[in-house]
């Protein structure tokens, strides 16, 4: 899985590629507390090229939603795949996560 | 006879006693020639005189026994001379010569063969007296104080630095040198893989106390991590045969370590499987043993956990004048923090279906995030939950799904669907979004709950079985006893996944309207 992150403002956009799932958490996890060390921490977690997630992967984002809106941020997430898409619809994630169609409409949200 | 002085010397007098006969012989040879004496001479000393009892006279020719362009010695005849007499005693000293060298190779051979049995023997000791130790401090110990025995010195020490570990030193008698040396010495021998010998000058001996040191590298494990030093061998200085023995005791040593190591491991690994297998027991015991009999319906549950202890549970929970409740979740993760959250969820669930005077679905659920909900988050999991509830009068199924799936309802006849959930998994949001449902559940509809081992089981070419496949296998099974049901379930997974390991939990409860 690759993991590259980059900064728009201080939104922080996190882009993942490949097979999210319990063998490459614990890498994003790393990325995603670097992230998180700052005070208000907005991150955006591109999943465009995300081909699988599995219930690691799933626990891994839940955990850094929850501490970025301890600190008054937050976790958004963009561009989900179809199957992908289907488990956050399946296990009602899209209920807990804000998610957007592009990650440039979820650092616009932050924005406004 | 006066004691000779030289080695050869002695060495020409031991030949000359060993071959008496074929001296003798020799010496034959020249009194039949007509010589009146033969004699054997080393340092002035007569070794041997024929005939015997005579007086050696002076002689008329000698030759000099030479071994390495030293002189050990003469042979002299009396009463005969001329270059062709001269030139047959001049060739006999030459054998005679030769003979001693000889003589003096075989001794030093066996000279070195005893040093060789006895460093043997001194190994099978150090082996002897280092089978028995299990603890790496005294091992090394041991070894340090039978290293000062077998090299003559005055202490030893041993240099363990196992990787991610503290380097670790052992002395014997005491900490003899400045352990800087010893690190710096070691650093060194790491590199270039070879033992180090360190011959100190007298002032840096007075200061230090230290005359010589040899430091041999030591493989645990094929890496270098480990190394042996002799400090002051009680004579001289190290040489190649101190080399050698360091070299034997550094191979038994590292042997040795790596066995220790071994013996460590497995039994950290025994310890962790009595605790697996302690876990697994109690969680076992937290799942129900039989299915209860209720009123209107037929049903059956299993659970095959994919590590020894797995996140998934399920339950039944039926007591006087209250609805018969049924459970299913799915705790993210896997192992022994994924294993006592389950106990946890289950437990919470338990006391509130029994105690809350309203317990629907939908207010246990609610109640569990709310009591779990710091917990799942200082762990950072979650948990898919399913609490069902049958209402036998109006044959109503009440129902409230936190994130889990899969949940599949095929109505008698009819064709089998998802039944999605409605909020997010506990743990997961503060306040839990799943709200009642309800559905009404005749005489043949089957409900299966299950959770995503079943649906996330792959094939050999990584494919998942998928929602597809399971509702359309449900439809199949649907006519058969729930029992049925469920075996049908792991068999047709089973079958799918043929071979593979289980990668994740597989549970499901089957219920049927009867």
């Amino acid at each position: 899985m690759q993991v590259q992150s980059h900064s728009i403002g201080e939104v922080v956009v996190m882009n993942l590629e490949g097979r999210f799932d319990a063998y490459s958490a614990p890498q994003v996890n790393e990325r995603l507390e670097e992230a998180l060390r700052i005070e208000t921490p907005r991150l955006v977690v591109n999943m465009e090229k995300v081909i699988f997630v599995d219930s690691t992967a799933l626990a891994t984002l839940v955990q850094a939603m929850k501490r970025c809106r301890q600190m008054n941020g937050d976790l958004r997430i963009s561009n989900l795949k179809q199957p992908v898409q289907m488990i956050f619809e399946l296990t009602r994630l899209d209920r807990a996560f804000e998610i957007f169609p592009s990650a440039a409409e979820a650092v616009e949200a932050f924005n406004q | 006879m006066t004691q000779l002085q030289s080695s050869d010397s002695r060495m020409l007098a031991a030949v000359v006693s060993a071959q008496r006969s074929q001296f003798s012989a020799m010496a034959e040879a020249w009194l039949a020639s007509g010589a009146t004496t033969f004699s054997i001479w080393a340092e002035g000393t007569l070794l041997g005189c024929w005939p015997q009892a005579s007086f050696a006279g002076p002689p008329s020719m000698k030759a000099a026994i030479q071994v390495n362009g030293r002189e050990i010695g003469e042979i002299q005849v009396a009463g005969l001379s001329g270059p062709a007499a001269e030139a047959v005693l001049l060739s006999e000293a030459g054998l005679v010569a030769r003979l001693a060298r000889m003589e003096k190779e075989i001794k030093g051979m066996t000279a070195r063969l005893i040093d060789t049995q006895d460093q043997l023997l001194a190994v099978y000791d150090l082996t002897e007296a280092t089978r028995n130790y299990l603890d790496m401090g005294d091992l090394l110990n041991q070894l340090a104080f039978k290293t000062t025995q077998l090299g003559a010195t005055e202490g030893a020490a041993f240099l363990l630095e196992l990787p991610g570990q503290e380097l670790r030193l052992e002395h014997y008698p005491q900490p003899f040198l400045d352990e800087t040396l010893l690190r710096s010495s070691f650093e060194k021998v790491k590199t270039t893989e070879n033992e180090l010998v360190l011959n100190f000058s007298e002032s840096e001996m007075a200061l230090s106390g230290l005359r010589n040191l040899l430091l041999m590298p030591i493989q645990v494990r094929g890496e270098i991590c480990s190394a042996l030093a002799l400090i002051n061998k009680r004579e001289g200085d190290f040489l190649s045969p101190d080399t050698k023995l360091a070299r034997v005791i550094a191979s038994h040593a590292g042997s040795r370590i790596e066995h220790l190591l071994l013996y460590q491991e497995s039994l950290e690994q025994a310890k962790l499987q009595v605790e697996a297998d302690l876990a697994q027991r109690v969680q076992l015991n937290l799942l129900p043993k039989t299915s209860p009999q209720i009123d209107g319906l037929d049903l059956w549950a299993g659970s095959r956990p994919a590590s020894q202890v797995g996140g998934d549970f399920y339950d039944f929970v039926s007591s006087r004048g209250r609805p018969f409740t049924f459970a299913v979740g799915d705790v993210s993760g896997k192992g022994m923090p994924a294993a006592l959250l389950m106990a946890m969820t289950r437990t919470v669930m338990r006391t509130k279906t029994n105690v809350d005077p309203t317990p629907t679905p939908e207010v246990i659920l609610n109640n569990c995030n709310t009591e779990l909900y710091d917990d799942f988050t200082e762990v950072s999991m979650f948990a898919t939950a399913f609490i069902g509830q049958f209402h036998p009068q109006n044959r109503q199924l009440l129902f409230a799904n936190a994130g889990h799936s899969p949940v599949i309802f095929c109505p008698h006849e009819g064709e089998a669907r998802l039944l999605e959930a409605d909020g997010t998994a506990l743990g997961v949001l503060p306040t839990s979004l799943s709200k009642d449902q309800e559905i009404a559940f005749g005489e043949g509809d089957v409900l299966v709950v299950a959770t995503d081992g079943f649906s996330e089981a792959t094939n050999g070419k990584d494919e998942l079985f998928g929602y597809e496949r399971l509702m359309k296998v449900i439809e199949k099974l649907a006519v058969k006893s729930a029992r049925e049901v469920v075996e049908g379930l792991f068999e047709t997974v089973n079958q799918y996944s043929a071979g593979l390991p289980q990668a994740d939990d597989q549970t499901v409860i089957v219920i049927k309207g009867n």
